[in-house]
């Protein structure tokens, strides 16, 4: 079995955390023609010879989205964006307008579809069949179509650009959506945010009240969050997914920070290769599922592959993740001769017992124990702002690279 | 004098602005953002000098802007 695990690259932190964690590819946007433009801190142009020299290097393909709406006005950086594209070997383009499709089949560069484009059929598939070798299907298709789909592309052999067999891709894991895929205005029409240029402000994610207008009466409704669905988690179903004949499994998240793009990647990693050896089995699964409860989520259900007809809401503005990270300092300095990496206490403390985590663009994620470092040069149960603290690290860290500390969500 | 401030590195070319004060925008078709015309440019941020009206007509600009990088000062 060769399904690829793509994982979201929002940083070079969440890069390097997909790459540890066992991802075969990542996905990526830059500057504002991606769906996650309002997200701070998104890769530019010029990052995209380092994100594919690395990803490269590490044996992983990536992908680069461009599958906002795109204006007139757009055309030039578009056109900008995908010489850079070329010239530095990204693998494809994941596009929903024609414009980018075109360009991107004028210039020999591999396509896939996004799930903006909202690929529901097979005629579809087949048309988009043209121009992409993979397209990502929308998320609301039950297993059973997705199966179907798959199953024909074979039998009725559709091949994409390169020749080979149209590969299909669907999200296995993160944040879905109210309305159909790449169909929603509602931010659009309140706050002028068009969620298809990427600035969702995410009105579905807040409670509301139905009020009658002519009593002005506010009509109960069991839960306020009526429009904001959970989060996808599908790996108690795997199996019946990696069944279905996809190809491409795509965790979503580019605005996620590292720790969850590791902790989410390595659990899909781990249960695509149990699966593969046959050894699949309940407590493994709920201890995944313990582990992906650890960081940020809504919730989670399997989505609509089982047929689901109406979507579960949540019953929280945020995240209900078990463990929430607290900034606590940031990188100073690295001793590359004797391996010690050096981090700043700027806020809060730290204290024995303590498991602390770091992101860092070279490195991604990484966890270490108080009991671990040193402070100011020496051995301490304390560790108080201003404070140095020490500690043996494989790899280089700079200014940019940040240090929390890990607690149980309930100990406010 | 009233001033408009529009930070535009985190601008995402929605092109809102533009459509509501075609008098003082437009898009850029070299990075498809919008340009505050006639501004003074320090580093990212752009400020133009404008009249007591078009003040009053950049309220709704800076309300509309879906990632507020519009501010009045
Ligand atoms: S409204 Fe804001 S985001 Fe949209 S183009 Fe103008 S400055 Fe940019």
């Amino acid at each position: 079995m060769d399904v690829e695990l793509l994982s979201p690259a929002g940083s070079f932190e969440a890069m390097q955390a997909a790459i540890n964690a066992g991802a075969n590819a990542i996905y990526f946007g830059v500057e504002q023609l991606n769906m996650r433009s309002r997200s701070s801190g998104g890769f530019i142009i010029d990052d995209i010879a380092e994100i594919s020299v690395r990803c490269h290097a590490a044996g992983l393909r990536c992908y680069i989205t461009l599958n906002t709406v795109m204006y007139e006005y757009d055309m030039q950086l578009l056109q900008g964006i995908l010489k850079a594209v070329k010239e530095h070997g990204v693998d494809a383009v994941i596009a929903s307008d024609f414009a980018v499709i075109e360009s991107c089949t004028r210039m020999g560069i591999p396509l896939h579809i996004s799930t903006q484009a909202n690929v529901s059929n097979l005629e579809s598939v087949q048309f988009y069949a043209r121009f992409a070798d993979t397209i990502v299907l929308a998320r609301e298709l039950t297993l059973k179509q997705i199966a179907s789909i798959c199953s024909e592309i074979k039998r009725r052999k559709i091949v994409g650009p390169s020749g080979e067999i149209v590969k299909i891709e669907v999200f296995i894991h993160g944040a879905l959506c109210m309305a159909i895929s790449g169909k929603c205005y509602l931010s659009l029409h309140s706050q002028n945010a068009s969620a298809n240029r990427g600035a969702c402000v995410q009105n579905c994610r807040r409670p509301y009240k139905v009020v009658d207008t002519e009593s002005g009466n506010e009509l109960l409704v069991d839960n306020e969050y009526i429009m904001s669905p959970q989060d996808l988690c599908t790996i108690p179903i795997l199996d019946e997914i990696l069944q279905s004949g996809v190809a491409v499994l795509k965790i979503e998240g580019r605005s996620k920070g590292a720790d969850y793009v590791h902790t989410v990647t390595t659990c899909y990693r781990e249960a695509i290769t149990a699966i593969e050896q046959g050894r699949f089995t309940p407590g493994l699964i709920a201890d995944w599922m313990q582990r992906l409860s650890t960081v940020y989520n809504r919730g989670f259900w399997e989505g609509y592959y089982l047929g689901r007809e109406i979507g579960q809401w949540t019953k929280t503005p945020g995240s209900i993740a078990t463990e929430k990270k607290i900034y606590a300092g940031k990188g100073t300095k690295y001793y590359p001769k004797i391996q010690v990496g050096e981090f700043i206490i700027e806020k809060g403390s730290l204290q024995e017992g303590d498991v602390l985590l770091l992101t860092g663009n070279a490195f991604g994620m990484e966890k270490i124990l108080f009991d671990q470092v040193l402070v100011n040069g020496e051995k301490q149960i304390k560790a108080l702002k201003g404070d140095k603290i020490t500690f043996p690290f494989a790899h280089k860290i700079s200014a940019t690279d940040k240090l929390y500390k890990l607690l149980p969500a309930t100990d406010a | 004098m009233p001033k408009i401030i529009q930070y535009r590195d985190k601008c995402i070319g929605c092109g809102i602005c533009f459509e509501l004060q075609p008098e003082l925008w437009r898009m850029s078709r070299k990075d498809g953002k919008a340009v505050l015309l006639k501004a003074a440019a320090k580093k990212l941020t752009h400020v133009l000098q404008v009249t007591a009206q078009q003040y009053e007509e950049a309220r709704a600009v800076s309300e509309a802007c879906p990632v507020r990088v519009i501010k009045l000062g």
